[in-house]
């Protein structure tokens, strides 16, 4: 997958009212580009139909 | 008198052979002369603490008892609510907060009798970055320039150093279990919904959970007595009975079933140190040789662990107070406030992913408890590191990275069982020992056969009586 630009972290973050100071700029690239190339890696049969579960059921 | 163990410090009050006031003076004057190698404690309750001391002896002389802890000193993290005393998360932002009201664990302790005796250093609002706390960075005290295991970096430095008798961490993605491996402890992550977590500063809402950090298997299962069962503050706290988790350790594993999971153990896929998977392998052999039945079992879902738990970790984090982001930024230290705007950028469809991820890594991992008593594996893929006191991201490469170590860890905060960590070895790092540890997780609310498997292991080796060169 393509890694997210300065430009389009910036929209990103535009879209939830957040400012990113330059000199963070170059950290929050590695940390999120890092997360979602990582996830993006996961491709498991199926995975689409499971239903999320945070937390522990009862009797589990 | 510092060096005892809580249960026989306990012991030993309780028979009347040492006085509690005695007891919090020694540790007293032991944080007054190792705390300034290692800054482990944000506050020191000396006052306090004497004054409960005091309190507790006039008890025991008058045969009042009013616990297992009974003048104990203990130590607690500071995103662990404290009536009446500063409680920062080890950020400026809160460092004027003061609560009028103790967390319910820090009840629990009191109720025991446990002497709080101050509270301690961690990571900024309980980040995994060992030099983001605004009060200064915590040394390991087995080496003072290394990690002593995020977030609950005090927790770690102080029990191992003989500061407090155990203490009290928060474990969201590994924060009692790194500590207390990086520390040479013994740490327990309990299942989710043993402990409750009303007045404690949250991290991530479906992974944290309190847990002791002790010297001890005994230690840990009296502290996780005292903090454990049902809280109507906490929706999610399982109103089911506790065990006497100190009465029960037997020793006894001749038939257990011990799954050792070998994705943890493979060089090139997690990149676990030789000296690691040694250490691990021979603290299986060990078991076995005790009765167990130890059996390698594959779960090929484990090594996603690390990113899915992080993913879920960070977009529950930055959702906790997202108006520090944008009111006092500068507030934060620059890694804490990455982390949080990251977080906060992670695409919802991502985050859905990783919870549905956490559902599957749970199945296979409860399958797998279905089969064996416990699982075993590394705490970690090497012992503590040296910490690099720049703040940054040096590369996406080194952020990959965090995500594949967090797996080892990450893996059973994802299914809500409990975890615990043990001292299976030391390895040579130049002129310096530092400790290696054995992850121990079992079926949800089985903490018992966790801590007994411990306690099996801890009584047939001698890693527990080594003490830090300080």
């Amino acid at each position: 997958m393509p890694e997210l630009n300065d430009d389009e972290i910036r929209a990103l973050a535009r879209a939830v009212d957040l400012d990113i100071q330059d000199s963070d700029m170059e950290d929050v690239k590695h940390s999120l580009n890092a997360m979602l190339e990582a996830m993006d890696k996961v491709n498991l049969k199926g995975i689409n139909s499971v239903e999320p579960l945070p937390i522990i059921r009862a009797g589990e | 008198m510092v060096f005892l163990s809580a249960a026989d410090l306990a012991s030993k009050i309780r028979g009347k052979q040492v006085s509690p006031v005695e007891v919090v003076k020694a540790y007293l004057d032991r944080i007054n002369m190792v705390d300034v190698k290692l800054n482990a404690y944000i506050t020191v309750l000396a006052e306090q603490a004497l004054a409960a001391a005091r309190v507790a002896e006039t008890d025991i002389t008058s045969g009042v008892n009013k616990g297992v802890l009974h003048g104990v000193p203990v130590g607690v993290k500071d995103q662990i609510h404290t009536k009446g005393i500063l409680t920062s998360s080890a950020s400026r932002i809160r460092a004027d907060f003061v609560p009028d009201a103790d967390a319910t664990v820090v009840s629990g302790l009191k109720r025991s009798g446990a002497i709080i005796l101050g509270k301690l250093n961690m990571t900024e609002f309980a980040m995994g970055d060992p030099i983001t706390s605004a009060f200064g960075v915590t040394g390991n005290p087995w080496d003072p320039s290394r990690d002593p295991g995020t977030s609950s970096t005090g927790s770690g430095a102080a029990t191992a150093s003989f500061m407090c008798a155990s203490s009290l961490g928060e474990d969201t993605g590994g924060s009692v279990r790194g500590p207390a491996a990086n520390c040479g402890l013994v740490g327990i992550r309990p299942s989710w919904g043993r402990v409750s977590r009303y007045g404690v500063d949250g991290a991530s809402w479906s992974l944290d959970t309190i847990g002791p950090i002790s010297r001890t298997v005994k230690d840990c299962a009296l502290m996780l007595g005292a903090i454990a069962g049902y809280d109507k503050k906490d929706q999610y706290t399982k109103d089911i009975p506790v065990p006497d988790y100190h009465s029960d350790l037997t020793g006894d594993v001749a038939g257990l079933k011990v799954g050792l999971i070998k994705e943890f153990l493979d060089t090139d896929v997690m990149g676990v140190t030789q000296a690691v998977r040694q250490s691990v392998l021979d603290a299986t052999q060990l078991l076995a040789s005790l009765g167990a039945e130890v059996e390698e079992v594959s779960l090929p879902l484990a090594p996603v662990a690390g990113v899915a738990s992080r993913v879920i970790s960070a977009v529950e984090r930055s959702s906790l107070h997202p108006e520090w982001l944008r009111n006092r930024p500068d507030d934060l230290h620059r890694n804490t406030r990455v982390a949080f705007i990251a977080g906060e950028l992670v695409p919802s469809q991502v985050y859905y992913k990783a919870q549905k991820l956490r559902t599957l890594v749970r199945r296979q991992v409860l399958e797998a408890l279905g089969r064996f008593d416990v699982l075993a594996m590394p705490v970690a893929s090497e012992p503590a590191t040296t910490m690099d006191l720049r703040p940054g991201i040096r590369s996406k490469q080194e952020a990959f990275n965090a995500l594949t170590e967090a797996s080892y860890r990450g893996l059973f905060s994802m299914v809500s069982g409990p975890a615990l960590s043990i001292c299976c070895g030391f390895s040579v790092e130049g002129d310096r020992k530092l400790p290696v540890a054995l992850q121990i997780a079992g079926r949800p609310f089985d903490e018992t056969t966790v801590l007994n498997v411990a306690y099996a292991y801890e009584q047939n080796t001698n890693w527990h009586l080594e003490r830090p060169p300080l």
